[in-house]
This record gives C-alpha cells, sequence and structure tokens, in this order.
C-alpha cells in the first residue's frame, strides 16, 4: 500500500503542466489526497475463480487453458490452488479487462469474482 | 442408460469432427434438458435455480456490481442461449459436430449440472450415493452423474486426450 503510493505520486503532475503548476500553490494535505485518488484509480484489478464442489477439476483446467492460453501445466496449478486453497488470482489487469474476464469465465460457469488489487 | 463399452460417448472420427456414441434415447432426453435449461436461463433473478448461471462480479463491492449486472446479465442470458440453440441442433442432427459445436455441448452440459447441482445442494463430500432410489432426488442425482461422465468425455476429446 505504501509502496504503491510512492510509485504514482509524481504521475499525474508531470503529465498535467496546470497540475504541476497547481501542486506548487497546494497545500501538503490536498496533495495527498489527490495522489491518493490516483493510486486508487491505478491500481490493478485482479480476477478470482472460487472453489466449488459442481465444476468438474479437468473442466476448470481445460476452461483456464482455453480463455488465458496457460499451459496445461499452469491451468492444473491454478485450477489446484483453487480446489485446495478455496481460490486462485487468475488474471490481472485494467479494470474493463477484468470485467471482461470475469464475464468469459461466467460464460462458463465458472465462479469468479473481481476485486481491486490491495 | 447403455453405454458402450470399446469407445467412450465422446470420439474424434476426423481432423476437428467429432462424433456423440450415443443413442436416439439418449439424444432425445438430453435434447428435453436442454430445453428445460432454457426456461431456466429465463427465469426471474431471484430464482434459485439461475444462482449459480448469474454469478456476482464484485464480491466486495454491491454497488459496482448492480452496475455490472445491469450491462452484462442480458449478454450472458444471449450467449447461453446461443449455446443452447446450437446443442439443440447438433442432438437432433445425425452429422459429425464440429469442434465449436462440441464445445458449446461442453459448456451446456456444465450449465445443466451448475443447475441440477444446486437443486441438490451438492457439496464437496460424494453424498449423492447415499440418496436412497425411493427419493425424489433419486433421479435428479444419476443424472447429475452421468452429465458429469459425459462431460469428463467431451474435456477429453475437445483436449485431444
Amino acid at each position: 500500500m505504501t509502496t504503491n503510493r510512492k510509485q504514482n505520486v509524481s504521475v499525474p503532475f508531470t503529465t498535467h503542466p496546470a497540475d504541476q503548476v497547481a501542486m506548487t500553490q497546494v497545500a501538503e494535505p490536498d496533495l495527498i489526497e489527490k495522489t491518493d485518488e490516483v493510486a486508487e484509480h491505478d491500481r490493478p484489478w485482479i480476477v478470482l475463480v472460487w472453489n466449488d464442489p459442481i465444476n468438474l477439476m479437468s473442466y476448470v483446467s481445460f476452461v483456464f487453458q482455453k480463455l488465458f492460453g496457460y499451459s496445461k501445466e499452469k491451468a492444473d496449478e491454478l485450477m489446484l490452488d483453487v480446489h485446495e486453497k478455496g481460490r486462485a488470482v487468475v488474471s490481472s489487469g485494467p479494470r474493463e479487462r477484468a470485467e471482461l474476464d470475469v464475464f468469459r469465465l461466467h460464460e462458463h460457469g465458472l465462479w469468479a469474482t473481481m476485486q481491486q488489487d490491495s | 442408460m447403455r453405454r458402450k463399452r470399446n469407445s467412450g460417448p465422446v470420439e474424434r472420427i476426423d481432423t476437428g469432427l467429432f462424433v456423440l456414441n450415443l443413442t436416439s434415447d439418449e439424444r432425445s432426453t438430453l435434447s428435453g434438458f436442454v430445453d428445460q435449461l432454457e426456461e431456466v436461463v429465463s427465469a426471474p433473478h431471484d430464482d434459485p435455480r439461475v444462482r449459480r448461471l448469474f454469478p456476482t462480479a464484485y464480491h466486495d463491492n454491491p454497488e459496482h456490481d448492480a452496475e455490472y449486472q445491469g450491462y452484462m446479465r442480458d449478454e450472458l442470458a444471449q450467449s447461453r442461449r446461443a449455446s443452447i440453440e446450437t446443442v439443440r441442433n447438433a442432438l437432433m442432427s445425425d452429422e459429425p459436430m464440429t469442434e465449436a459445436q462440441l464445445y458449446s455441448f461442453m459448456t451446456v452440459l456444465n450449465s445443466l449440472r451448475l443447475v441440477l447441482g444446486t437443486l441438490l445442494d451438492v457439496d464437496e463430500v460424494d453424498d449423492l450415493d447415499l440418496i436412497p432410489e425411493d427419493s425424489p432426488a433419486y433421479g435428479q442425482a444419476q443424472l447429475y452423474e452421468y452429465l458429469g461422465w459425459l462431460l469428463e468425455w467431451t474435456v477429453s476429446a475437445l483436449a485431444g486426450e
């Protein structure tokens, strides 16, 4: 969390000249608040698949291979993570991309959800 | 239901084509269940049978989820109906299936298992064998097992195993 914030601090202000001016004028607390918003926006989204008692293990692994182009080994490993640990992160990226992945997983009957990475 | 011993129920016969070694009884029984699945897909949102067909997308944000369901739920229902239509036609035809048709067959079998599994309240432990033969759930449990068997073979055939 702290690390992410530091990495993102200068990004918005260097790309927008108007903001650079603003940066010199605003007080410290405002600056931090603004940076938080940006960090919130930039944090990637992760797609989780949750364990369920219905889907067959072979099916889940096959779907991972088809949807994400994972090797059989990688897909099996993720499937076993889901099975043994209760859930696994199967993809991550911008929000729109994550929504598409969730949709495709739902099309295949997998129990997928998404959340912003913490 | 009768099962062939020498080969599985799903067989790759030629480059990219597949046959279902199912009796006409099995085909018409499956078609009947596919028709029922279509009804379930169109059922009201609070119907417990559709719970697993239309899952939550944002598990920690009901507001985002409502927004997501608003524009994706119909699309998901549409996608399921398209697969159902493909499978219905393929089951009625004597022609071998293409890989795309068999892929739809796979997802439809899985949807049927999701609905049945939800109705049977299937848990991690395999307690379906304990359902007595005179129970109303017995037939559902038999069908659930049958669909699982067929799905395994379908996945194997598509994976080229």
